[in-house]
């Protein structure tokens, strides 16, 4: 059986700067990913178009690209339902990263990123003393499970809201691999590379946009890795980022007061002198009542049970990355959600006004 | 009226008395009974996810069991990283028994009830975007809003991670759309609905930071909006508060009025400036009330 399938493709040619959105309409099998379409398009429409391929089984991480403004691997998207719905969704190169030509990105920046976390076994770790094998047990190994998924596509750089606004940010694909050497128990340089995943650029600028966990065609949930990271160097006692610091003073103000100390959160982040450095911004804030007085202190009911959760907890070695690790097999088991309560799909799509392509907003503004 | 558990969070207790205020006015109109937990701590916010991820298990999971102990099967939040925060320890405890067992012993060594009948986390948004609490908003919301025309602002952690958030489409929300018509307002779109506004980072990384909160500010006042709704206090606060530094970074001067979802829909239904209080707003929400009686 086949389906027609139409597709609007942006067209980019990055030595003229020419742009268009071109339109196609194919016949397909019903069984059809965006790939195929592609292929399809490529064999009897178009040959000029440029897009990236290679296994076609969601294995390689070539075919990242964006539908509707979402990173997608073309090759694990069917395309049935979108047909039927008679939605002709657009389909464009993935953000963040420089384009080529059509849908075919410079991935140099995303590999100077997986480069710079090392992405390999250090060695230093203890041999076994009898010159045995060294056995890893599945608990450890279920540690850094994940981020061993990761395939290198790209769709969580792709979404990635921090480092559409700081492009150094060394970002959420890298970060995840970074976990995936910090959590294996054959590598020597933990802390080393904790330090420095601890620098300007790291763990502590993600901006919990959850884009790329959203985005991760293999369930790799680099947001969890980036907090997997954070929560294992607090552990080691690499806590001098302002980060870090902000973190801390979260679980300081659970256990003192139940609810956070608003007021003395900056100075607690960025320390007394830039806190007064701000003292103009804070007093504007201040006539608002948006900085409570600390004193007297507005305490939780019942806060000593918060107090001794804590100190009960903090002996049953689950700190660290173990905490997060702890919550992964039940919360693995839940998959994407995309309710539209007592709508239909159609009322949604059709609503006046609804935008359908959340994030091409350069292309758009050129249509 | 249905009672729920309400956890206001920690904004609404302290820099966002507004919220509160607003939505407890508001409660009953959409048919909401609210038990306001009193035993409750911070949900800690992602921060203490990160830094202490154990005790940030087991301070959420006091929070569901004193929601749990009031015999109501609904935890209302009003803010998004409460929400997600709630959420996602809920789905953990309630996805591993052994899990439950030991977070549960804890919870009782310290004299705390165990997490024992199950409850379920619901952001505001959710339960006045479909069923009956749409149907009593709708009659509500009578005062309307005479076609303001209102950017709707998510934020992030209402709609991802969907595997635990899951209420609605994460790339085409409808629920605050439907609001605003609801209430007789015109919903404005912009790319940036959906994306970040900074506030994680805001201490620590502010450049970066503002570089995300720029973009619905600046997309919502050129597509024309009189105003943001959201329905997060943090969103709201780096909307409201750090616009002005705006000034500094890019020279422009937006001054769009951000409000709560709860003052929103306040506004429709009627409610008085000592419930609304916006007041305690940085950016001034007057241009949108003159608009209103005009």
């Amino acid at each position: 059986m086949t389906m027609q399938v139409g597709l609007k493709v942006w067209r980019f040619n990055s030595r003229t700067g020419e742009r268009e959105l071109q339109e196609f309409e194919i016949a397909a099998p019903e069984e059809a990913t965006l790939l195929d379409c592609l292929d399809i398009v490529k064999d009897q429409h178009d040959g000029t178009l440029a897009y990236r391929k290679s296994c076609r089984m969601m294995i390689c991480g070539s075919c990242g690209m964006r539908m509707d403004g979402a990173a997608v691997l073309a090759c694990k998207m069917r395309m049935y339902d979108i047909a039927q719905a008679g939605h002709v969704p657009v389909i464009s190169a993935m953000g963040n990263l420089p384009i080529v030509k059509d849908l075919v990105v410079d991935m140099d920046p995303f590999w100077e990123k997986f480069n710079s976390v090392n992405p390999y076994l250090q060695p230093g770790y203890e041999e076994p003393p009898d010159g045995k094998e060294n056995l890893i047990t599945q608990e450890r190994m279920n540690v850094i499970h994940k981020e061993a998924l990761c395939i290198n596509c790209g769709c969580c750089v792709s979404e990635c809201n921090a480092m559409e606004a700081d492009p150094l940010f060394t970002g959420p694909q890298a970060l995840a691999k970074a976990m995936r050497f910090v959590g294996d128990p054959r590598d020597g340089q933990k802390l080393a590379r904790l330090e420095k995943l601890n620098g300007e650029h790291g763990i502590w600028e993600c901006t919990r946009c959850y884009f790329c966990t959203e985005r991760c065609p293999k369930g790799v949930d680099p947001r969890d890795a980036i907090a997997k990271l954070g929560a294992e160097s607090m552990k080691e006692g690499i806590d001098r980022d302002m980060g870090a610091k902000h973190a801390k003073w979260f679980v300081t103000s659970a256990r003192t007061t139940g609810w956070l100390r608003e007021t003395e959160l900056v100075p607690k982040t960025q320390g007394v002198v830039a806190a007064i450095k701000q003292t103009r911004f804070a007093l504007d804030l201040a006539l608002k009542g948006k900085v409570p007085p600390p004193f007297p202190p507005h305490v939780a009911k019942d806060v000593k049970e918060s107090r001794r959760l804590y100190d009960l907890v903090r002996d049953q070695g689950r700190d660290g990355y173990a905490g997060i690790v702890q919550g992964e097999r039940a919360l693995g088991r839940l998959s994407h959600g995309h309710g539209v309560g007592d709508q239909t799909l159609e009322e949604i799509y059709d609503r006046p006004g609804a935008y359908h392509r959340p994030f091409i907003a350069d292309e758009e503004a050129d249509a | 009226m249905r009672k729920v558990a309400y956890y206001k969070g920690c904004l609404a207790s302290l820099s966002a008395k507004e919220l509160d205020s607003a939505t407890q006015a508001l409660a009953p109109k959409v048919g909401l009974e609210l038990i306001e937990l009193e035993s409750v701590t911070c949900c800690g916010a992602g921060d203490i996810h990160e830094a202490e991820p154990d005790y940030y298990l087991h301070l959420n999971a006091r929070i569901l069991s004193y929601a749990a102990a009031e015999g109501v099967d609904t935890l209302l939040t009003v803010c998004n990283v409460c929400t997600l925060n709630l959420r996602q320890a809920n789905f953990m405890l309630l996805g591993d028994t052994e899990l439950r067992a030991r977070v549960n012993e804890n919870l009782v060594a310290v004299g705390v009830p165990a997490y024992e009948k199950d409850v379920d986390v619901r952001h505001l948004l959710w339960e006045i975007a479909e069923g009956e609490g749409y149907e009593l908003l709708k009659v509500a919301a009578h005062k309307g809003l005479k076609g303001l025309k209102i950017a709707p602002f998510y934020g992030c952690q209402i709609l991802r991670p969907s595997k635990i958030q899951g209420f609605e489409d994460p790339d085409r929300p409808w629920s605050l759309e439907r609001i605003i018509e609801a209430c007789g307002g015109e919903p404005v779109d912009y790319p940036a609905k959906i994306k970040c506004c900074g506030f994680p980072i805001i201490q620590a990384r502010e450049e970066t930071a503002l570089g995300e909160l720029i973009q619905p500010i600046e997309q919502a006042y050129e597509a024309g909006a009189d105003a943001i709704v959201t329905p997060c206090p943090l969103c709201h606060l780096s909307l409201d508060a750090w616009q002005s530094k705006l000034k500094k970074t890019t020279g422009r001067d937006f001054k769009m009025p951000i409000l709560h979802l709860s003052q929103l829909v306040g506004v429709a239904a009627g409610l008085a400036e000592s419930e609304l209080k916006f007041k305690r707003h940085v950016v001034s929400v007057k241009p949108v009330l003159e608009k209103l009686e005009a």
